[in-house]
């Protein structure tokens, strides 16, 4: 009997240990990778968000799709929709991120509004980065997926976001240092 | 019917665990150069190399060409390469002037925000102006 309880407690406290190891692994960006790439590759090979290759998750692609579909239909425009953003119902990653996000900070706690200030300065970064995103074909995390896909254009994209972070991190540590 | 949920669902579980890990396809370099901190960039390369083996195992199923350089996917020339590799350097230096990745600036507002928002605002007035005036200008010659 004191055996039994023995390994009883043995076996609860190696569950509770898995579970609290489960249960960081959101907290680890390797995991967020693995779980983005395989889900990226799956909704783009599989549910029909194909047409353009390696197209399951991009923030730029798709919420072009998005606004254009809603120009499309409310204003009877005729914009550039990817034939995978171009159905009766449009692509709606972008929703269910920010959904997603409110849900995750709402749970745990971390959901406030703050506000920092420089808004109309990110205002103009991100009609930037919309448009350099638009011209190279993705959002950075699309060009590493398909970078993976085997897409040369990628990778040179890639390898060009690269040296813009490193050029952008030098610059503002030394206006900041200065 | 079916990609509208699906993108959505994917969009949830993304937004998600982006929202946990405070992942950032920028970020992970960023701190690197500045820190020399390896969490965030050890994420973009398991998203590299996960969607590469993924990629390799969908064309496996499908039974299609196993080629390490997918078809149609080789800049035309000179012009395209200078075009794509400047495009991106400007993508990667505002990317990081504004603090993050597009896609962690949805998770940012999300989270609450208000520079995120006003990010995405500027984000989607420039799709339809991308859209509408600037790429029938440019043509599709990039490629």
């Amino acid at each position: 009997m004191t055996a039994g309880t023995a390994t009883t407690g043995r076996t609860a406290g190696l569950h509770a240990g898995l579970r609290a190891r489960v249960a960081r692994w959101p907290r680890s960006a390797v995991f967020y990778g693995i779980v983005t790439a395989i889900g990226a590759v799956v909704v783009g090979e599989w549910l029909h968000v194909s047409p353009p290759a390696a197209y399951g998750l991009c923030s730029a692609c798709h919420g072009r799709d998005l606004a254009d579909w809603i120009v499309n239909h409310v204003e009877g425009k005729r914009l550039f929709i990817t034939a995978a953003g171009a159905g009766a119902t449009p692509l709606l990653t972008v929703v269910g991120l920010v959904i997603g996000a409110f849900a995750a900070a709402k749970r745990n706690g971390e959901f406030g509004s703050i506000n920092i200030g420089g808004n109309l300065r990110q205002f103009g970064f991100g009609a930037v980065v919309m448009g350099a995103a638009l011209f190279v074909g993705g959002c950075p995390t699309r060009i590493i997926i398909r970078t993976g896909y085997g897409d040369l254009a990628g990778l040179l994209a890639l390898g060009g976001v690269a040296a813009g972070i490193v050029i952008a991190t030098l610059g503002m540590r030394a206006v900041a240092r200065r | 019917m079916i990609a509208t949920f699906a993108s959505l669902g994917l969009g949830l579980v993304v937004g998600y665990l982006g929202q946990r890990s405070r992942m950032c396809s920028i970020g992970g370099l960023r701190d690197f150069v500045l820190v020399r901190d390896t969490g965030l960039l050890k994420g973009a390369g398991a998203l590299l190399v996960t969607a590469w083996v993924a990629f390799a195992v969908a064309r496996i199923i499908h039974g299609t060409g196993h080629g390490l350089i997918a078809a149609g996917t080789t800049p035309s020339g000179l012009r395209a390469v200078v075009a794509i590799a400047l495009g991106a350097i400007v993508l990667g230096i505002f990317a990081t002037l504004s603090g993050a990745c597009p896609l962690r600036q949805h998770v940012l507002a999300g989270q609450g925000r208000v520079g995120a928002w006003s990010f995405l605002a500027g984000f989607y007035l420039m799709a339809v102006v991308y859209t509408s005036w600037i790429e029938p200008s440019i043509g599709t010659w990039v490629l």
